[in-house]
C-alpha cells in the first residue's frame, strides 16, 4: 500500500470517528438514560481493531486515546496508552482467539469497557474509601448502555472497511 | 321641471326648511347621538359603502403590487431588517436585565459578606462521565484561583469546590461529585454534619449529609447550609434541602439525602470565593 492510500485509508477512518464523538460528546452527554452516559469511543477503538487488525488497532486506539485525553473536560494522558492497549489486545483476541465480526466485536468490547470501569474503581478504591457496591451501581449500567449502541458503531466502520479497509486502497 | 319649481318650488323649499330645523332640533336634542335620520340613512347605506370600499382597496392592492411591486419589494426587505435590529435590541435589553438582576443579587451577597473576595468565571466546559460531576470554569491560577477554592452562583448558593487550577481555567468538583467532604449544619435544628458526595446519589443529582449527631431531628425540606467548621470553607452557603433521613446499613448512624439548589445544567456563569474571614 502506497503512503498517499494510507493516508487516504487512515482519514476516512478519522472521518467516520467525527459523527461518533460528536453523538458521544454533545448528544448523548446532554440527555443521559437514568442519570447514565454511555462511552463511545472505546467502542470505536475496538471496533477499528476487531476489522483492521492488532496493529491497525493500536495505531487507530492511540488517535482515540488522543481525542478522548484532549477533547473530553476530564480527560488524561492515560487513555491514550489505555486506549492502545485497548486497540492492540482486542485486535489481536479477534484476529487470533475469536472472529473479526459482530459477535467478535461484541465480545471484544464488553471485555473493553469491564477492563475501563475495573480500572476506574481499582483508581478509586486505592485513593479514597468509596464502596465497591455503589461503584458497581455505576459500571453495571454503564457497560450495558454503552454495550447497546455497538451494532452502530460496528455498521459505521464495517461500512468503512468494506471500502477503504485492509490493502483495498493499494 | 319650470312650471314644477314655479307650481311646487315654495313647497320645496318649505320641507327643506322644515327638515333643516327638525335635523337642527334633533341634534340639539340628541347631542352627542346621530340623529334617528342619519342613522337610518347610515344602516341603509353601510352595506354598499362597505362593498365598495373593500373593492377599491382590493383594486388599490392589485395597482400596487403591479405597479409598485419594487418598491414593495423594497419596503419588505428593508421592514424585516428592521425587525431583525429589533430583535436583536429586545435580546439585548433581556439579557441585560438578567445581567442586572444578577449583579444586584451579588451586590446584596457583597453586602452581608464583605469578607469575601470574588472572581466571576464562566462554565467552559462541563463533565461528560459516570464517575464524576465536574465543571470547567475559565479562570486559573492567572486570575489568583487555587485548588479548594468555593465556587459559588450570584445569590450564594453553593456549587463546588475547585479541584484543578491550569493557568487559564479550572476543574470545580460539583457538590455532588465523590470527592466532596463539606461541613454542612441544618438551620433549624443546628445539627451538623458532613456534607458528601455519592456515587449511588450522583447520578440522580443529589448528595448526602453524613455523621449526624443522635437525636437529629430533621425533616425533609430543612434547609442545610456549609457550617465552616475547621475554616477550609466559608460558612453561611446554601447547599440545599433535605429530601429524606435514613439509617445506614449498619443501622449504627443516621444520614439525610439532600438535594442542591443549584441547578448545575443551567449554570453560566459562577464566582470563585478566592478569600474569606474564618469564623472560629
Amino acid at each position: 500500500m502506497t503512503r498517499q492510500a494510507l493516508f487516504r485509508k487512515w482519514s476516512v477512518y478519522a472521518l467516520a470517528l467525527l459523527p461518533i464523538w460528536l453523538l458521544d460528546a454533545c448528544i448523548l452527554n446532554r440527555y443521559p438514560l437514568f442519570g447514565i452516559r454511555p462511552m463511545l469511543l472505546p467502542l470505536a477503538a475496538v471496533t477499528v481493531a476487531v476489522l483492521e487488525g492488532s496493529r491497525a488497532g493500536a495505531g487507530f486506539g492511540l488517535g482515540v486515546g488522543l481525542l478522548w485525553a484532549l477533547a473530553y473536560p476530564s480527560g488524561t494522558g492515560i487513555m491514550v496508552i489505555g486506549m492502545t492497549l485497548v486497540g492492540l489486545l482486542t485486535g489481536a483476541a479477534a484476529q487470533y482467539a475469536l472472529s473479526q465480526s459482530f459477535l467478535g466485536c461484541l465480545l471484544c468490547s464488553a471485555g473493553a469497557l469491564v477492563a475501563i470501569d475495573l480500572w476506574r474503581i481499582a483508581v478509586r478504591l486505592f485513593v479514597r474509601s468509596a464502596g465497591w457496591a455503589s461503584m458497581l451501581r455505576v459500571a453495571a449500567p454503564e457497560i450495558l448502555y454503552s454495550l447497546a449502541w455497538t451494532p452502530l458503531v460496528y455498521l459505521i466502520f464495517r461500512a468503512v472497511c468494506r471500502r477503504v479497509g485492509g490493502t483495498r486502497l493499494a | 321641471m319650470k312650471d314644477f319649481f314655479r307650481d311646487n318650488g315654495f313647497w320645496l323649499l318649505l320641507i327643506a326648511l322644515l327638515l333643516s330645523i327638525l335635523l337642527g332640533l334633533a341634534s340639539v336634542l340628541l347631542s352627542g347621538s346621530t340623529d334617528p335620520l342619519s342613522n337610518l340613512a347610515n344602516t341603509l347605506t353601510a352595506p354598499f359603502k362597505n362593498g365598495v370600499s373593500a373593492a377599491l382597496d382590493w383594486a388599490e392592492g392589485v395597482y400596487g403590487y403591479v405597479f409598485h411591486y419594487g418598491e414593495l419589494e423594497d419596503e419588505l426587505s428593508s421592514l424585516r431588517r428592521r425587525v431583525a435590529e429589533l430583535e436583536e435590541q429586545a435580546r439585548q435589553g433581556e439579557e441585560a436585565l438578567k445581567e442586572n438582576e444578577q449583579l444586584r443579587r451579588l451586590l446584596e451577597l457583597r453586602e452581608q459578606r464583605k469578607d469575601f473576595d470574588f472572581e466571576s468565571a464562566k462554565i467552559t466546559a462541563r463533565s461528560t462521565s459516570n464517575w464524576e460531576s465536574t465543571l470547567t470554569i475559565s479562570k486559573g491560577s492567572a486570575a489568583g484561583v487555587e485548588a479548594g477554592d468555593c465556587v459559588i452562583t450570584e445569590s450564594g448558593v453553593l456549587v463546588g469546590v475547585v479541584s484543578e487550577t491550569s493557568l487559564i481555567s479550572s476543574t470545580v468538583a460539583t457538590l455532588i461529585d465523590t470527592s466532596i467532604e463539606v461541613g454542612g449544619v441544618v438551620t433549624r435544628t443546628y445539627s451538623a454534619g458532613i456534607l458528601e458526595g455519592d456515587f449511588d446519589l450522583m447520578n440522580q443529582g443529589l448528595l448526602r449529609l453524613g455523621y449526624l449527631p443522635e437525636g437529629a431531628g430533621l425533616v425533609a425540606g430543612d434547609e442545610v447550609l456549609t457550617s465552616g467548621l475547621g475554616g477550609i470553607y466559608p460558612a453561611g452557603l446554601v447547599v440545599g434541602r433535605v429530601q429524606g433521613v435514613f439509617n445506614d446499613a449498619a443501622g449504627m448512624s443516621r444520614y439525610a439525602i439532600v438535594e442542591p439548589s443549584v441547578e448545575l445544567d443551567g449554570l453560566i456563569e459562577v464566582f470563585i470565593i478566592k478569600d474569606f474571614d474564618v469564623v472560629e
